[in-house]
């Protein structure tokens, strides 16, 4: 069954990795060039119109973007959240759910399975997904900044490891979600909701003191960019919450599922 | 109760969407080998009977025993001796025939590679063909192998002809009645009633969720209900002797149901003088015409 769950689900990741390094590519091959030219510093000096607390928002006030391992600190990790986050959010709630959806469901369960087995090759499936995309991003994201020039390689490890925070309760929580619904159709604006709006609770909290609060609500504070950064060390209280949340999302859901209506 | 020659016992099943009504009292038992009949109209509760035994939705009340077993959703063991065939066959589409049955055969330990070359020749399937591009014919069929090809000891087939053509219809019947000759049970879901006579041993109706009759076909076969015609300028003292199920009338003419023996029905007749006289034999699917109106 996990054999079978990774081939159908390569194709995703296959064009959702690519979204990524594709994103990163571009950047190394262009960074270079506007180095040379000088539109770093037009580029530092537009910055600096921007207002302190947007600035804060991307890490651009930790971090400048003269290279290209400073816009991967500032910018590319912003997207690099986003991207995996969104791709771990509609692995959850689609993984499981699609067999309902497509009614493929009734074979599935005649077949000499338990239910709990179903779901577990599902759950093991995704999360090699997940981290195979992390892998994947560091081993390019290395292999770019060798060849673009110097960069803090510890610093680098720790924060290419930290999407794998975010990433694994959104899988968690979108599974669960799905474990309530009967088709994909409604669980996938739900999942992308969940991301988005997650990714945006983040950037507001780092905005203001008085929205700060904000970053008890969404999960993008469990990948703690900001002290990665500055601290090169990743706070395991961070570590301990997501893998908690994570474990009880999906310990939720074989709970769910066990009893769940299939048809 | 000793239950070794039950292979599927339901007692009083009851299922209820909300407020909707699934089933609202079914109690059936199948022995080893035997074939059941189990028919209804749409909505009847069929299909709800049937995806409860398979584990696919849970039941509101009721029992549930597997080989004298209360039915578990996770009895792997169990569920290597059954062959399920939906009433909608929904495969991987992305799969090829080829892949879905090697997949099929990945889940079970004894090998059932002889039986599932027999039955892909039977069929007459193209083993290259992708899933998607099957027509609705053929998926059923590639439904029939995968239900048969683990050798089941249990089949349980939910309006399994739909979408066959007469020539494959013949070939599944044959097939049944080898695997009857083998003694696997089976329940076979229907409304199509002239396959009954065909196949079962016994036969269940069930109408708005409830058993309304059990019988052997046989019996049914031999029950005493005729149809009859009478043509008589005497019709309505007729109509007042008889307690009649009319069902077509017309001047000095009524068709009616009779489950009167003969000599009953010659002694009241006789009274009256009768001008013409039609007894028909009444059919199973007549018999389902009138539990169901």
């Amino acid at each position: 069954m996990l054999k079978r769950e990774l081939k159908v689900n390569l194709k995703s990741f296959i064009i959702w990795t690519s979204i990524l390094l594709g994103m990163f590519l571009i950047v190394y091959l262009m960074y270079p060039a506007i180095i040379n030219s000088g539109s770093i510093d037009a580029m530092d000096e537009m910055m600096n119109m921007f207002p302190d607390e947007m600035l804060k928002a991307f890490n651009m006030d930790i971090s400048s973007m003269d290279s290209a391992y400073g816009w991967l600190k500032t910018e590319g990790f912003v997207f690099v959240y986003l991207i995996v986050g969104v791709y771990a959010s509609i692995m959850g709630s689609n993984i499981l759910l699609k067999e309902e959806s497509e009614k493929t469901i009734e074979y599935l369960n005649s077949l000499p399975v338990k239910r709990r087995d179903i779901l577990k090759s599902k759950v093991i499936c995704s999360i090699i997904y997940i981290i195979l995309m992390i892998i994947l991003m560091g081993i390019f994201n290395y292999i770019g900044l060798e060849l673009s020039g110097d960069f803090d390689r510890l610093q680098f490890l720790l924060l290419s490891i930290t999407p794998l925070f975010i990433s694994l309760p959104l899988f968690g929580i979108n599974l669960f979600i799905s474990t309530f619904f009967k088709k994909t159709k409604k669980t996938f604006g739900i999942a992308l909701g969940i991301a988005f709006l997650s990714y945006f609770l983040q950037i507001l909290s780092e905005m203001s003191e008085e929205v700060e609060f904000l970053k008890y609500f969404t999960v993008y504070t469990l990948g703690d960019l900001r002290n990665v950064i500055v601290d090169i060390s990743i706070n395991p209280l961070f570590i301990l919450i997501s893998f908690i949340l994570t474990i009880l999302f999906i310990g939720l859901s074989f709970i769910k599922y066990e009893r769940k209506e299939l048809v | 109760m000793k239950k070794d020659n039950i292979v599927i016992e339901i007692n009083n099943l009851k299922k209820y969407y909300g407020k909707i009504r699934g089933v609202e009292d079914v109690s059936l038992k199948i022995n080893s080998g035997e074939v059941y009949g189990f028919i209804g109209p749409n909505g009847a509760g069929k299909s709800t009977t049937i995806r409860i035994l398979m584990g696919l939705i849970n039941k509101t009340g009721g029992e549930v025993f597997l080989n004298g077993k209360e039915l578990d959703i996770n009895d792997v063991f169990i569920k290597k001796e059954i062959g399920y065939l939906p009433s909608e066959v929904n495969l991987y589409d992305d799969l090829t025939v080829k892949e879905i049955l090697d997949y099929h055969e990945s889940f079970y330990d004894k090998n059932i590679n002889k039986r599932r070359k027999e039955l892909v020749k039977l069929f007459l399937l193209d083993e290259s063909k992708k899933i998607e591009d099957l027509s609705l014919g053929n998926s059923k069929k590639l439904g029939i192998v995968l239900a048969l090809m683990h050798s089941p000891k249990i089949l349980i087939l939910d309006e399994a002809t739909s979408g066959l053509d007469p020539i494959m219809q013949n070939t599944f019947f044959d097939l049944l009645l080898e695997e009857k000759k083998k003694g696997t049970t089976i329940l076979y879901s229907t409304h199509v009633l002239s396959e009954i006579s065909k196949i079962c041993d016994r036969v269940g109706f069930i109408k708005e969720g409830k058993i309304i009759k059990e019988d052997s076909v046989s019996n049914l076969e031999k029950e005493n209900i005729t149809y009859l015609t009478i043509s008589s300028s005497e019709i309505s003292k007729i109509k007042n002797e008889l307690d009649l199920k009319i069902i077509l009338e017309e001047e000095n003419k009524i068709k009616f149901i009779n489950n009167l023996s003969p000599d009953i029905l010659i002694k009241k007749l006789s009274k009256y003088k009768i001008d013409k006289l039609l007894v028909e034999e009444i059919s199973i699917e007549d018999l389902f015409i009138e539990y169901y109106k």
